[in-house]
């Protein structure tokens, strides 16, 4: 199988600015669900 | 074309994985005053709750007040309106009583005015008869009056029998000594007295009242102060003198009870006859 190498472009780096973007929102929402006590009620 | 459409996705997974970060970012920052003021908010609901349950308890609490006070009104009014009917009653039955009140005031009057009519008669009786008293006690003071002269004059009448029946025991002897007289006279007491008889002339004084002369100045009447009731009668013959001087003789020819006239049948020189001279029948 051959290898076919790329360089990275622009848009590989929007998706890990992307990926980073998500982690940064589920971080945010993970202590905010903290400061209720995991408690939905 | 794939490329592109890679392309797009991309960069619309990008957009969204910002937008969501956004999102979270601000859910997060915004989080802690969301839940201030839930828990602000979870306090005020609990304390509306204490507040309402409060409100509920006074009301439940006013609510049986009012409700018991309620009762109590009730009887209350229950008990007034039978007082009010027991008045009502007492009412009727005083207005009836009222009503026999007047009857009877009205009856009491009427009784009343006889009264009085009555009373006025028998305060006009009364005054008849205190005016018939006082007449009568006129009377009796009259009568006692009348009693008491009688009385007076009876005494006198008394006296003056027990002074005739002295006189009358004197005059016995007299009669007695007389007809032992006559007898030693040998003259009979029965027998009759022919011719008349002098009267006894007994000591009458009295004054000259008033002297007074004829037209012709041929006789003198004189008028004296005894008359017959001091033994004076007609034909006596009787002194004027005035302190020791004979002044006439007159004889008697009026006889009054009170008062004499006498003509004068024998005159001196010693003095006229005046008024205030005194007169005797002994000198």
């Amino acid at each position: 199988m051959s290898q076919q190498s790329s360089d990275p472009t622009i848009y590989d780096g929007l998706m890990f600015v992307s990926l980073g973007a998500v982690i940064v929102g589920i971080v945010f929402l993970i202590l905010a669900l903290d400061g209720y006590g995991w408690s939905a009620g | 074309m794939n490329n592109i459409v890679s392309k797009i996705l991309i960069v619309a997974n990008l957009v969204f994985s910002l937008c969501f970060m956004c999102f979270a970012g601000a859910v997060f920052t915004f989080q802690a005053g969301w839940r201030d003021k839930a828990n602000k908010t979870q306090t005020q609901l609990a304390s509306a709750n204490d507040a309402v349950k409060q409100l509920q308890g006074d009301k439940d609490l006013l609510t049986t007040n009012f409700t018991k006070n309620l009762e109590d009104q009730k009887a209350r009014a229950n008990n007034f309106e039978a007082k009010v009917n027991g008045l009502d009653q007492n009412l009727k039955q005083a207005i009836g009583n009222l009503a026999n009140a007047e009857k009877e005031r009205d009856k009491h009057l009427v009784d009343l005015q006889v009264a009085q009519k009555e009373a006025q008669a028998r305060i006009t009786e009364t005054n008849i008869a205190r005016d018939e008293i006082k007449r009568l006690r006129d009377q009796n003071n009259e009568a006692i009056t009348v009693r008491r002269g009688l009385e007076d004059k009876s005494l006198g009448l008394e006296g003056e029998i027990a002074e005739a029946e002295t006189r009358e025991v004197q005059f016995l002897k007299e009669i007695t000594h007389l007809n032992d007289l006559l007898r030693f006279n040998k003259i009979d007491p029965r027998d009759p007295i022919i011719g008349p008889v002098p009267k006894i002339i007994e000591l009458v004084k009295g004054e000259v009242v008033e002297s007074r002369k004829n037209a012709s100045r041929s006789a003198e009447h004189v008028q004296i102060s005894v008359g017959s009731d001091d033994g004076v009668f007609k034909n006596l013959k009787m002194t004027v003198y005035r302190d020791s001087n004979f002044l006439a003789t007159i004889q008697i020819t009026d006889v009054y009870p009170d008062k004499a006239v006498g003509l004068v049948i024998e005159e001196t020189r010693n003095g006229t006859i005046e008024r205030g001279d005194n007169v005797t029948t002994k000198f």
